[in-house]
């Protein structure tokens, strides 16, 4: 069925002023009497904090106020807030007299320029009593070892363990014909987002606090730093027009949101903190690096008998996004291939190290890491090709989704079957069998499944208010973070296609928490599904009083009518019709319509499917494995907007290829000293190391639940690429890796094992 | 950054004064693509930065047949990269300043301050050195010149006295029959500081090796001439097992680290395979030339 | 102390006070009110801060602002021949969908338009090397260099649509 808006790639509202220039991002604002802030961050990873002196900073001329813990309020509260969140962690002061890793803020200044601001940084002195640090898990979590965060449930554990049982196990392993065991783990990528973190904050006369951010979750901002400097909500308006990117990563208060407020109260002037880019690294958030042992008993027709895993994530200095990422990690597991009995643990282990968050794909990259090579393994073992093996085990429709829900569809199967055909897989198998020469050359293929919004473990909603204007065009308010990845527009889409109105006659009005509707913020890859739903449900609302209003002047029931392209007429029948725009204008004697709609969506769970079919090169003397093409197959349901979906797939294949092969931030694990904290040395792929994507779009499974059967897509490419390539390489050198990043060391390693020589 | 005083001199002589009154406290100023970076992260901290684009006749880039090539001290890397006389008699530094950063950064950094940093992983050294470039160098009390090979004395350190600078570089006119070749290893295809580089500047006659260059970049202090290398190839004729004994005595030459980017077992392989994949290519050069 | 530099931006000649330990990419921002070259990294690794000096695409934030007395530079607020109209690269950028958070955009844009200025009909492998020094971290650079392709092709039916 084709529909007259969604389904069609409408120009985006948002790209007009990106192109130009004119998009105003938190550091574009000018603001009369603006100070700049500047933090200091300690060069030690754990240490009490002894003395703070911040004289010589205040003396230097030109310094307006200098805030250490010394001077700010102690309150302990949760770096991810999010309101109604199954478990949050509330490990962090604004400033505390302790620091737990390496660049930790300890001070900040406000000056009139960033140069002085720097400049008295370096006034500031500290006296550190160094504390031993632990950089692994392990260490950390060994007994005995320095406790970071004095709080339950001790032991340098962020939440209690997550257990997640279904079936029997034992039974299952009893009954396997063989059994694969293995140990996976995923280094530190972090999301490196183009916009360093950035905000500014102003104070009016009557105690009101204005917050412009770059963050992906404004209601959240607003709502902790209400509550944490002691305001009613109604005084703090958090306001988001453009943002440069997040991937997750900006779902967080870093310290700077707190302190930049009060220095503004302090001076009485505006402050903005702009991180440097060297800040990203050291003051944001990292993926979650992580350990998976997944043991798994098998058929000898592929099929799982039992799966057992135990998960371990290193959460960093802080709690963050710990709790929902074990948790949404480690349910993961039960899904995606089909076990019935299934015995899961997931941890998270505070250490001295750079503080992991959210980072599109939130644990289950990791996961699913481990459990789609581990199927590749399976495949070897029995000498089966690993797409048909992968089909045969893939999760279908009726399935107990991780969020306890049944899957609706077969959209990951159908994701498999398109891409073996699309790629003509047993061919490109073929082929690589016979090879030879210092470049190999290999295919691979990784499924994954990723949910559209954070339930259950956030119980989610999603609002949309619209208003219907007296010529018949409509805004739609909505909480829902611009991102960049063409949300807005989606939206847009949404609601022209319920209310059967041109798109251009739909506004979207976004980004100030005064205004806009309470919104959870954007992440999860619900903004579509459940916001979308939402406004979909408005825009039903809105449909309802319109037809009744037409109804009355054509002098028919609200029934007979159908609106189609802003036009409504009574259904098969030739006569006067009445354009929107006529049926709500003030006429003589009769006022403008005054039509809102408003709806609350309380979403369950949808999944979306992603097969990757990726063909890797590896030069065997080098070690370097490069991309050579990527044939991603997904399925989102009903496609809102081709070219931002296809957007969103590449962009997330590219840091997935970062992650599986250039990119890592690396500590001194002496000291805990960032090492590469630079677009030097933290390596993300560009744009010649890139390959020709080359996407595929499926409408397989669409979900009632989401607007016209729409579902998420921001985060499953993440997953898939990363097993998909892992496993190219394995059918391009015969060598099996269980980590990522793949060095290329590693890779010369691993043949020279193979071959058996010693290395000179 | 941190404040500093900006001076432009209108001459050399002027530049060279001025360096010698800021008594070592100054940094000169050409592209400013490391300068500013080195300023920024607070390695370096001028008192004086002096700028020597207004002086004339330093951005002149020219070749002749017996003279060779000169390289003036403004001269880009991108006018290197892009001129048809360095890519096609000095193949290995024309693919050295291609190699090197983005076209953004390549249309302000010059190769004599590429030269003048002597940064370890610096791309054009290797070239220059396996070429027998020499370097020129005015003060006050005179001009001298010396090989670019003497000029880098440590890691970042070179033969520059406190009121000198370099006014250019000249390299000679290339023999017949030579092929050059310039391999950088780096992670991804650009924008990369090389791990290893090798740079080849061969000679060969009925197939047998007059003279060779190969000089390693990135695996020492400074650039490192393979001497045991080039003594296996030098009046030999030239053969697939030569270069690869060859490529195995460049390995013992190169003094290379472990750091954040690569072990140093890693980057002695490396000196190994491209150094046998940069003689290729340099032999497959002299088949033009 | 400030100094005054007088160059040309956009067309306009313009005088700036600008303090000589600053870039010409804080002059921009700050001293010029154009804030639509972006700070990335402030290193010359990214490109978020490209804009065009004497015609040649450069990274602002390794200019020192004084050197830029008596050049003239081309920004991101340069690139459309008039306010009604915008420039066919960026025309191609909003149709293939070469934008999403947009940080970056500007960057590539001017790069792009450097490029096919000196390169009208460049292969896709030019394309990729001219671009190879700006950062974009939502694309995946797919669009981007379909964009810039798209141009080409565009100009090839309608060179004055240059300037």
């Amino acid at each position: 069925m084709t529909h007259a808006v969604i389904g069609h790639s409408v120009k985006r509202t948002d790209l007009l002023d990106k192109v130009t220039g004119n998009a105003k991002y938190v550091a574009d604002m000018p603001l009369a009497g603006l100070l700049h802030a500047k933090m200091k961050r300690s060069n030690i990873a754990h240490a009490r904090i002894r003395r703070i002196d911040a004289s010589a900073a205040l003396a230097l001329p030109g310094v307006k106020a200098v805030l250490t813990h010394e001077n700010v309020p102690r309150v302990l509260h949760a770096g991810s807030p999010h309101p109604r969140s199954a478990s949050v962690t509330c490990d962090q002061y604004i400033l505390d007299d302790k620091v737990r890793y390496w660049g930790e803020g300890v001070a900040v200044v406000a000056a009139i320029s960033e140069e002085i601001a720097a400049r008295a940084v370096e006034l500031i002195e500290v006296e550190y009593e160094p504390l031993p640090a632990v950089f692994t898990v392990d260490d950390a979590a060994a007994p005995g070892a320095p406790l970071i965060h004095d709080r339950e449930p001790g032991g340098n554990l962020v939440l209690p363990p997550v257990r997640i049982e279904r079936g029997d196990v034992d039974k299952g392993f009893a009954t396997a014909d063989f059994i694969l065991e293995g140990v996976y783990e995923g280094g530190r990528p972090t999301p490196a987002y183009m916009e360093p973190n950035v905000l500014t904050c102003k104070w009016d006369g009557n105690g009101n606090l204005t917050v412009w951010i770059s963050t992906q979750t404004a209601f959240m901002v607003r709502g902790i730093m209400a509550e944490v400097l002691g305001l009613p909500l109604h005084k703090v308006r958090v306001l988001v027009d453009h943002m440069g990117g997040g991937f997750g990563a900006k779902q967080d208060l870093f310290q700077s949101e707190f302190l930049c407020a009060l220095l503004a109260r302090e001076t009485r002037r505006p402050v903005r903190m702009e991180y440097t880019r060297e800040e990203t690294f050291l003051g944001g958030r990292t993926r979650h690096p992580a350990r998976v042992w997944l043991r798994q008993g098998f058929r000898n027709d592929g099929t799982i008998t039992a799966r057992e895993a135990k998960v371990v994530f290193n959460s960093g200095a802080y709690g963050s996004h710990g709790p929902g990422v074990t948790n949404v990690g480690t349910a993961a597991m039960v899904s995606l291939y089909r076990c019935e009995n299934v015995r899961l643990e997931g941890r998270c282990v505070y250490t001295n190290s750079p503080i992991a968050g959210a980072f599109r794909g939130y644990g289950v990259v990791q996961t699913y890491y481990a459990l789609d090579i581990q199927m590749d393994e399976a495949a070897a073992h029995l000498g089966l090709d690993p797409a048909e093996l992968k089909l045969r085990n893939a999760v279908r429709e009726g399935d107990i989704a991780p969020s306890n829900h049944p899957l609706i569809g077969h959209g990951l199967e159908a994701c498999i079957r398109k891409g073996i055909e699309a790629t003509g897989w047993a061919q490109r198998r073929a082929e690589t069998r016979q090879q030879q020469g210092v470049i190999r050359r290999g295919w691979g293929v990784g499924c994954e499944m990723h949910g559209s919004s954070a339930y259950p473990g956030i119980k989610e909603q999603g609002n949309a208010i619209i208003k219907m204007n007296e010529d018949g065009t409509v805004v739609l308010l909505t909480g829902a973070a611009g991102l960049g990845t063409g949300a807005h527009t989606a939206l847009a889409q949404i609601v022209a296609e319920e209310l059967c109105i041109p798109f251009d006659c739909v506004s979207v009005v976004h980004g100030d928490t005064d205004v806009v509707p309470w919104d959870i913020g954007a992440f999860a890859s619900h903004t579509t599904y459940m916001v979308g739903r939402a406004a979909q449900m408005a825009a039903g609302e809105i449909k309802t009083q319109l037809l009744a209003r037409a109804a009355a002047q054509m002098e028919t029931t609200p029934e007979q009518l159908d609106i189609a392209n802003g036009v409504i007429a009574v259904r098969d029948s030739p006569g006067p019709t009445l354009t929107v725009r006529e049926a709500v204008m003030p006429r003589k004697g009769l006022p403008a319509a005054q039509f809102v709609g408003t709806a609350t969506y309380h979403p369950t769970k949808s999944y979306s499917f992603a097969a990757h079919f990726v063909e890797v090169e590896v030069d065997t003397e080098t070690g370097f494995i490069t991309v050579a093409q990527v044939v991603p197959v997904h399925d989102i349901g009903k496609v809102i907007h081709p070219v931002a979906a296809a957007g969103q797939i590449e962009g997330g294949i590219q840091q997935g290829i970062g992650h599986t092969l250039y990119e890592d931030y690396q500590i001194d694990m002496q000291t805990g000293r960032s090492l590469n904290a630079n677009f030097v040395d933290y390596k993300m792929p560009l744009a010649m190391d890139m390959p020709p994507i080359h996407t595929i779009l499926l409408e397989a499974a669409p979900d009632p639940g989401g607007p016209f059967g729409a579902k998420g897509v921001g985060e499953d490419p993440i997953v898939a690429i990363g097993p998909a390539i892992a496993n190219a390489v394995y059918d391009a050198i015969g060598v099996r890796f269980r980590h990522y990043p793949i060095r290329p060391e590693q890779v010369l390693q691993a043949l020279a094992a193979r071959a058996g020589e010693a290395r000179p | 950054m941190r404040a500093f005083e900006y001076l432009e001199p209108a001459t050399l002589a002027e530049a060279s004064a001025l360096l010698h009154r800021c008594g070592g406290r100054a940094s000169v100023l050409a592209g400013g693509t490391d300068l500013l970076v080195q300023i920024k992260e607070s390695h370096r901290q001028p008192a004086q930065v002096i700028n020597i684009k207004k002086i004339p006749g330093m951005d002149v880039l020219t070749f002749d047949a017996v003279e060779g090539l000169r390289i003036g001290a403004l001269v880009t890397t991108r006018e290197v990269e892009t001129s048809d006389i360095a890519r096609r008699h000095y193949a290995s530094l024309a693919r050295a300043v291609t190699d090197f950063a983005s076209i953004q950064v390549r249309n302000r950094a010059t190769v004599v301050g590429n030269v003048c940093r002597a940064s370890p992983s610096a791309d054009t050294l290797a070239p220059l050195i396996a070429d027998r470039a020499q370097v020129h160098l005015y003060g006050l009390s005179g001009s001298r010149s010396m090989p670019v090979e003497s000029f880098v004395t440590g890691a970042g350190k070179t033969a520059l006295a406190a009121d000198e600078l370099v006014s250019r570089l000249t390299v000679p006119a290339p023999r017949p029959h030579t092929g050059k070749a310039y391999l950088k290893h780096g992670r991804r295809v650009q924008m990369e500081l090389a791990t290893v580089g090798v740079a080849v500047s061969i000679t060969v006659e009925r197939g047998q090796c007059l003279d060779v260059g190969i000089v390693l970049a990135a695996v020492g202090p400074t650039p490192i001439r393979a001497v045991h290398a080039e003594a296996m190839l030098r009046g030999r004729p030239v053969s697939a097992g030569l270069v690869l004994q060859a490529a195995h005595a460049a390995m013992e030459d190169a003094r290379p680290i472990s750091d954040v980017r690569a072990s140093a077992d890693y980057r002695r392989e490396m000196v190994g395979v491209l150094t046998r994949r940069a003689i290729e290519l340099a032999l497959q050069e002299t088949e033009t030339h | 102390m400030r100094q005054l530099i007088a160059l040309t931006i956009n067309g306009e000649p313009r005088e700036l006070a600008v303090e000589p330990h600053s870039t010409l990419l804080d002059a921009l921002r700050y001293d010029a009110g154009l804030t639509g070259t972006k700070k990335g990294c402030d290193v010359g690794e990214c490109g978020s801060c490209t804009v065009l000096m004497d015609g040649k695409p450069t990274n602002a934030c390794l200019v020192l602002a004084p050197e830029a007395h008596g050049c003239t530079l081309v920004t991101i607020e340069g690139i459309q021949p008039d306010p009604d109209t915008v420039h066919p690269v960026q025309d191609q950028f909003m149709r293939c969908g070469a934008a999403q958070c947009g940080f970056c955009t500007p960057g590539f844009v001017v790069m792009a338009k450097a490029l096919l200025e000196e390169n009208p009909q460049p292969t896709r492998e030019e394309i990729r090397f001219a671009i190879a020094g700006n950062i974009c971290r939502c694309t995946g650079y797919t669009k981007i260099i379909e964009a810039i392709e798209q141009t080409a092709e565009a100009l090839r039916h309608a060179p004055e649509a240059t300037r």
